[in-house]
């Protein structure tokens, strides 16, 4: 197992530059997701690490050895497929084999090595079948199994999981979090899904149009998303900016006036702020109360999902907001709340979309 | 649903049918009269449609009159088959290469083939025949061969590129990342995804091979023995008469091969021609 360093990585695909300058530290045997929007570079980025695409510039390390002008097979990767590319026409025995055949290893060693994949995948009844006549959480496991069994350095995903049902992508994720800690490999995992990024990484690589929003840990991203973009991307529902404007502001935190004249102290590092600010407070729809003063919020629809009921509203001004509240809050739609949120809890980005950092917040390592 | 016709509907494209397939068989059939015709009957006027004399006399004498007959049908096959094999040896490679990488004149080079179809082998047949007597290969099997080898390849390698380009290329990705070199993948996951398009490409040239060696025979090749059928037909055109019901008892017999790969073969060819036209 090793490391993986990405070195000042920049990729353009003739006028257009959709890498910026990417550098990343990902230690051995960690679970690292890169999200963002369709479009961000993320795919881009892990078929540069996989030798299918060349960077423009910049240097890639796996345990510490320079692999940007090696193919693919010398890096020590393996790489599981958006659509799985299953050959058709081979069994799944031959389609987990394929790797090693290449290899021409001696057919006791391969089949051995790929009973063993199929037997961490349960896939050992189905070795004889066509890939065909599989359903598609088994298509995945047979794609991982041809990566599994070459023991590669470095585990890539390209967004997996993007072509199952719901269902059974929640169940798929529990597997590949287990098969981490059974491989106890290091894995790079490509998503446009928040929660997959939430669940199963140990790190998170937020990018957006190209470059490096944040790199953290998931509750790192939740508590202290350094920018607008991280706190808008992470969370679910996504969270409310609310505009506001600073009535006074100093080191230790910060005097606001949201958008309907209601006050708030926020504890943040504000030293940069002065009385007149235009800012933006985040509020995650989960810390939202209801009767507490803040905001009046007309409810458009509400969703009642037992455990908690979602409201999507509007503010005076038109803006949307949404509030997670207990399942049998006291709400009608069409009516109107006072929803409110502990100041603690908020969030405050500057005209930049640059949060201040928090100072009551938990401090995530 | 889109299969669903009315009774008039359908009694149209029958007839539509019907009278197509009249125009393409109607040779045939008359090829096949004739044949069962004695001779003397063939010129009697009025037309007689039908008559009690029908025998298959022709289809016996025919290999009296032109003793290599045999000899012509297999010297066809022969050409057909050589041409069909030694086309795919060029096509498969080329075709491949203009479907998945990138190199320099690729679209131009593309439109010269295309181009090169436009030609008939008539219009280059003094060059080539220079050529090939350069090359002393006038009055061989390879006099019918190699031209038409060569006027076969660009229709190959447009008809192989556009089904291999439908092969998804994360396959290639995926094999490309495990270790196997392009050779490799080509072998072991382009061509057996390829099958019904190599089958389609290959009945496709066997089909051209098998039409255009007429030409190429007789300009380039002198020697009886080596002669493909449609050139020996003309060996029934004696010095007194033509006999005509012979020789339209060994065209149908020498087209007969053709025919019966085409029945056999006509799933793929179907198949293929259509394939990735929709999502399966």
């Amino acid at each position: 197992m090793a490391t993986l360093d990405l070195l000042s990585i920049s990729k353009s695909f003739g006028a257009a530059k959709v890498l910026h300058d990417i550098s990343l530290a990902i230690e051995d045997r960690e679970f690292v997701v890169f999200v963002g929007p369709s479009g961000c570079g993320k795919s881009t980025l892990l078929r540069i690490i996989a030798g299918l695409e060349e960077a423009t510039s910049g240097q890639i390390m796996i345990g510490g050895e320079d692999v940007s002008a090696a193919p693919p097979v010398e890096r020590g990767i393996s790489m599981v497929f958006q659509s799985y590319a299953l050959y058709p026409h081979l069994s799944v025995y031959e389609n987990i084999a394929f790797p090693l055949r290449v290899q021409k290893l001696p057919q006791v060693e391969m089949d051995e090595r790929v009973q063993r994949a199929a037997g961490i995948l349960q896939l050992t009844d189905k070795l004889d079948l066509k890939p065909g006549q599989l359903s598609g959480g088994q298509r995945q496991r047979v794609a991982i199994g041809r990566s599994i069994v070459r023991n590669p350095k470095v585990f890539l995903f390209d967004e997996p999981l993007s072509n199952l049902d719901a269902a059974l992508r929640g169940d798929m994720r529990v597997e590949l979090s287990q098969l981490h800690r059974q491989l106890d490999a290091t894995m790079v995992y490509v998503t446009h899904d928040q929660v997959e990024a939430m669940t199963m990484a140990d790190r998170i690589v937020v990018l957006n149009g190209g470059r490096v929003e944040q790199f953290g840990t998931p509750m790192e991203l939740y508590h202290h998303p350094r920018t607008k973009f991280v706190a808008s991307f992470i969370g679910q529902p996504n969270m409310n900016l609310v505009p506001a404007t600073v009535v006074a502001a100093d080191a230790s935190g910060a005097k606001v006036a949201l958008e309907g004249g209601h006050e708030m102290v926020l504890p943040v590092a504000a030293g940069t702020l002065s009385s007149g600010d235009k800012v933006e407070v985040g509020i995650r729809p989960e810390h939202v109360e209801q009767d507490r003063p803040g905001l009046d919020v007309a409810v458009n629809v509400l969703e009642r999902l037992g455990g908690t009921s979602i409201v999507y509203g509007s503010l005076q001004d038109g803006a949307r907001f949404c509030a997670s509240l207990p399942g049998d809050a006291v709400i009608a739609e069409g009516g109107s709340v006072h929803l409110g949120v502990a100041p603690e809890a908020c969030h405050l980005f500057d005209a930049s979309g640059d949060v201040l950092r928090r100072t009551s917040a938990p401090e995530i390592q | 649903m889109m299969d669903r016709y009315t009774k008039l509907q359908m009694v149209g494209i029958y007839v539509a049918v019907a009278i197509f397939l009249t125009f393409m068989l109607l040779p045939f059939f008359e090829m096949f009269m004739a044949s069962l015709r004695p001779l003397e009957h063939l010129f009697r006027s009025p037309y007689q449609f039908w008559s009690d004399d029908f025998s298959f006399q022709a289809y016996r004498d025919m290999w009296v009159t032109v003793p290599l007959l045999g000899r012509y049908i297999l010297n066809s096959i022969f050409i057909s088959l050589s041409v069909t094999a030694m086309t795919m040896v060029f096509v498969v490679p080329a075709a491949y290469a203009y479907a998945r990488l990138e190199f320099p004149f690729k679209n131009i080079t593309l439109g010269i083939f295309l181009g090169v179809n436009m030609f008939t082998g008539a219009v280059l047949l003094i060059p080539l025949y220079r050529v090939l007597r350069s090359l002393g290969l006038l009055n061989t099997y390879w006099a019918m061969i190699v031209p038409g080898v060569a006027f076969l390849i660009p229709t190959g390698i447009w008809l192989l590129r556009s089904y291999l380009a439908k092969i998804p290329r994360e396959l290639e990705e995926a094999a490309f990342v495990d270790g196997a070199s392009r050779l490799y993948t080509l072998r072991r996951v382009v061509l057996p995804l390829a099958v019904p398009g190599l089958i389609v490409v290959s009945v496709a040239v066997f089909i051209g091979a098998y039409a255009q060696q007429f030409l190429f025979a007789i300009t380039f090749n002198q020697k009886r023995e080596l002669q493909p059928l449609p050139a020996g037909l003309f060996e029934f055109i004696g010095y007194q008469d033509v006999t005509w019901n012979q020789m339209m008892a060994a065209a149908l017999v020498g087209v007969l091969p053709v025919m019966l790969i085409f029945l056999f073969l006509q799933k793929y060819l179907v198949a293929g021609l259509t394939a990735g036209a929709v999502k399966e």
